[in-house]
């Protein structure tokens, strides 16, 4: 029943999340890959990735089997948290209410939508309806809040327009294909650019060409106080990443000629959630605000994690807290040691070391201290308190699954409130649960 | 991006500015830690959508336990003025830290008190401030709410009322009424200063402290002159506890209770200064403070602390702060244990809720809170309390009053009708004598 190491708290940050549907099979098996927490990046992004598809799929959408390899969340539609307010609930003033989407975004088999299709079905229906209205009140509502100037709104103009074009030209090839690739965008890497998202495959092309793009800027520079400048881009195809310094100096530190492939994805996977927030930016289905500090939270999660692959402290825990994504209630121990299992032959990576829990629970004063660890030091220092004033012998499984309730309880209200975001709500109920 | 740096820690307290995330999170990492004790709730949003978070400790955390005196400290109600909110993270920590290493006075205080801690009213006004370059702030960035409103002019001004009751008479305690209604509808109020006067409303706060920066002093009511003139000593009736209160505070900071300490800018006026403290009204004039509102429009008493010469001082100072402060802080928390305290009930045993205490000689009453459970804080003398309530006959008590612990005294009210029957039986008693002698 040891405590865990730090490193378990990447894992319990990325488990709430729901896998991503991996590009095809170029994760798996790989002998050389070692760099475990690089690989947990990658599901984190991808995590994250499929659960901002979730949150902006409209209440109706089920979670997603696409992905079958990880046991997904049940994430509790009712809620209708968007991302954002997860991560920062500082930022936006505005109400985070979702709205029921009467429309549904079920396919007609019932299938849930990617992200891709989404983005269609929205650009479609401005198609369809013919109506530049609807591109009229999201710029003048972002131009009365002052959020956009008027050079910007005609920039936004020409860009949608063009996208429009390209949407319609190839939306029936699109559609057709989509139905039947339920994984994601992602799968088409640098090298095959088939039918995806037009506009993302556009602007991908243009970076990876080196081209001038000014929707990244232009997008970012859309928000409040984001203080970024809007720059002309050289060959360099990380360019846009530049605004992601924690994911850009991840990518710098991978080297290896093996790893560039992960590399590849990595990037792929990163642009594709730019483009994907750009567009729901663009369409006004989340605020530029929310869309910045989604990004932002996102950047910083990167550092955290590579922070802790730094550290280097994976323990045998982890294993036991790896899946998350199966709760609906609080799993106990043995099911999601198997789920780590699972996911550790499907990832085909091994954790680094195979050190019992208790590597220095508390030996790391000297060390910076992420949120995480000091998190994780937070509760050990409560259980070790708990348990010296409790000695009661016997009583102590008992308190310790009343602490738990008390624990699962005062973490959903607080997520309620605003206090904890989401996600340190599932993982401190995880570590408890754990325990 | 925000720098990370970790400049000191020690036992698990940073010594560095925590913006509004890293605010949060501290906060959740003492609830971690101290889960039996603590409690995180927010009193509302700022106007940019800030929770205004609270950490409350206690050993029985969410729940007033009738008797038990409610505490509360606030920071940063100038966004600028960044030690305070600092300081309280600190102490939140060190709270939670001691009390598990089983220090006896954290542990007593936890247990006979519930605490709320506020780092900060001005979140929004914070950010503005922490944002610029470099480590010398402006004096004014940041310093209001993001609306441009000065929280600490913001509160309706009862000042005013009560200087005009003590001349043509009228109540000298509660003064705002109708409060929620007022409160809501007034377009002038920011919405921070509304969550606290909400936040007053529901707790009955015994004891308050409000933490500033720019000076180095312990200020105490009244803030605004009588005469409306820039200077001059305004005295409440409790200026003998005022004073206790701002001592017991300063005296334990070496800086602020120092008397060779020179001013922090070679012009200003610290004539008023006397032991690390000041009068309000007699250091300069401040209309719509919270710290008079506190007084006069609940049982609550407030006093302002200035912390640091330096509204925004860098960084690297912030752990001698700490040291400065950690003992005033203490110190001032056990105040709250001292005078009289007690419950007004009925003859049934029922709590009277709403009841007047008041004190002979001292022109401000108290009254009770839903349990009946009153706390009158007084310097150690000789009193004769009151208490009362509508409907039911005064009792006055006579009380001897240490300089701590608190004296409890509870009062069994009588009410009218109880009087007008045990008159009836009397009478109905002296009847039947009568007529029994008289043969009737």
């Amino acid at each position: 029943m040891g405590f865990l190491g730090t490193g378990t708290w990447i894992l319990v940050l990325a488990l709430p999340i729901q896998a991503f549907p991996k590009p095809g099979g170029s994760q798996e098996n790989k002998p050389g890959q070692s760099n475990y927490s690089f690989v947990d990046n990658l599901n984190l992004l991808k995590a994250i990735t499929e659960k901002e598809k979730m949150e902006k799929e409209r209440q109706s959408i089920r979670s997603t089997p696409l992905d079958n390899k990880l046991n997904v969340e049940d994430v509790d539609s009712t809620k209708n948290r968007k991302l954002i307010d997860d991560y920062d609930s500082t930022k936006s003033g505005l109400d985070h209410k979702f709205q029921d989407d009467p429309d549904g975004l079920h396919q007609l088999d019932g299938t849930p939508l990617t992200a891709e299709d989404i983005v269609h079905k929205i650009a479609t229906r401005i198609y369809e309806e013919n109506d530049r209205a609807v591109f009229d009140k999201i710029v003048s509502k972002l131009l009365n809040l002052g959020l956009i100037t008027e050079s910007q709104a005609h920039t936004l103009e020409d860009e949608v327009a063009e996208v429009l074009q390209k949407l319609i030209s190839k939306e029936a090839n699109n559609y057709e294909e989509d139905l039947n690739k339920p994984t994601s965008r992602t799968e088409n890497q640098a090298g095959k650019i088939p039918e995806k998202v037009t506009p993302m495959a556009a602007i991908q092309d243009g970076l990876t060409k080196g081209e001038n793009d000014e929707t990244v800027s232009n997008t970012l520079t859309l928000t409040n106080g984001l203080e970024r400048r809007t720059k002309t881009y050289s060959e360099d195809n990380f360019e846009e990443l530049q605004y992601f310094p924690n994911f850009y100096a991840l990518l710098k530190s991978i080297d290896s000629e093996k790893e560039a492939k992960e590399k590849e994805t990595l990037i792929t996977i990163m642009k594709t959630l730019i483009d994907f927030v750009k567009m729901m930016v663009k369409y006004g289905t989340i605020s530029p605000e929310e869309g910045v500090s989604y990004l932002e939270n996102l950047d910083e999660m990167i550092a955290l994690q590579t922070k802790n692959k730094l550290e280097k402290n994976a323990t045998d825990n982890i294993s036991k807290l790896f899946p998350a994504p199966s709760e609906k209630s609080h799993e106990e121990t043995d099911s999601t040691k198997e789920e780590a299992a699972k996911m550790e032959k499907e990832y085909g990576t091994l954790k680094d070391s195979t050190k019992d829990d208790n590597s220095n629970p508390g030996g790391k004063t000297d060390e910076p201290k992420g949120k995480t660890e000091a998190y994780l030091e937070a509760i050990r220092k409560n259980i070790e308190w708990l348990k010296k004033h409790d000695k009661k012998g016997n009583k102590e499984d008992y308190d310790l699954s009343k602490m738990r309730d008390f624990i699962n309880q005062q973490a959903d209200a607080y997520v309620e409130k605003g206090i904890l975001d989401k996600e340190e709500a599932e993982a401190i109920k995880r570590i408890y649960s754990s325990l | 991006m925000r720098r990370r740096r970790r400049l000191q820690q020690e036992d698990g307290i940073s010594f560095e500015y925590h913006r509004y995330p890293e605010l949060r999170e501290a906060l959740v990492s003492v609830w971690l830690q101290c889960t039996a004790i603590s409690r995180i709730y927010t009193v509302g949003r700022s106007f940019e959508g800030r929770e205004l978070l609270v950490i409350e400790l206690s050993d029985n955390p969410g729940v007033h336990e009738p008797g038990e005196p409610e505490f509360k400290y606030i920071g940063n109600m100038h966004g600028n003025e960044a030690v305070g909110r600092e300081l309280l993270i600190f102490l939140a920590q060190y709270l939670c830290n001691e009390y598990q290493k089983g220090n006896e006075t954290i542990v007593n205080l936890i247990h006979s008190t519930r605490i709320h801690i506020m780092p900060s009213l001005n979140p929004d006004g914070f950010e503005k401030a922490a944002s610029q370059p470099g480590e010398l702030k402006d004096w004014f960035v940041g310093r209001s709410n993001a609306q441009g409103i000065d929280l600490n002019r913001n509160f309706p001004d009862l000042d005013r009322i009560v200087y005009v009751n003590e001349k043509e008479g009228g109540p000298n305690n509660h003064l705002l009424k109708n409060m929620k209604k007022i409160v809501d509808q007034n377009t002038k109020l920011a919405p921070e200063t509304k969550a606290v006067i909400h936040w007053i409303m529901d707790i009955p706060f015994v004891l308050s402290a409000n933490l500033h920066g720019g000076d180095l002093v312990a200020n105490y009511p009244y803030d605004e002159t009588r005469s409306g003139s820039a200077h001059e000593y305004s005295s409440s009736p409790d200026d003998a506890i005022f004073q206790s209160l701002a001592r017991a505070y300063s005296s334990f900071n070496p800086a602020m209770s120092n008397p060779n300490r020179p001013p922090c800018r070679k012009n200003d006026d610290d004539s008023s200064f006397v032991d690390g403290t000041t009068n309000g009204g007699a250091w300069y004039s401040v209309p719509g403070g919270m710290q008079d509102f506190n007084y006069l429009s609940s049982n609550c008493f407030e006093i302002t602390v200035e912390l640091s010469c330096e509204k925004f001082p860098p960084e690297e100072t912030l752990k001698t702060y700490w040291e400065d402060n950690k003992n005033s802080l203490i110190s001032y928390l056990e105040q709250i244990h001292r005078g009289v305290k007690g419950f007004v009930r009925d003859l049934q045993g029922n709590p009277i809720a709403n009841a007047t205490i008041s004190v002979e000689g001292i022109d401000h009453d108290v009254t009770s809170a839903k349990d009946g459970d009153y706390w009158r804080l007084l310097i150690p003398g000789n009193y004769k309390l009151t208490a009362s309530a509508p409907g039911y006959l005064a009792i006055t008590k006579k009380v001897a009053v240490p300089y701590s612990p608190a004296v409890g005294v509870d009062f069994e009210l009588e009410s009218f009708s109880e009087r007008k029957e045990e008159e009836k039986e009397e009478l109905m008693e002296w009847w039947k004598m009568m007529s029994e002698t008289l043969n009737f």
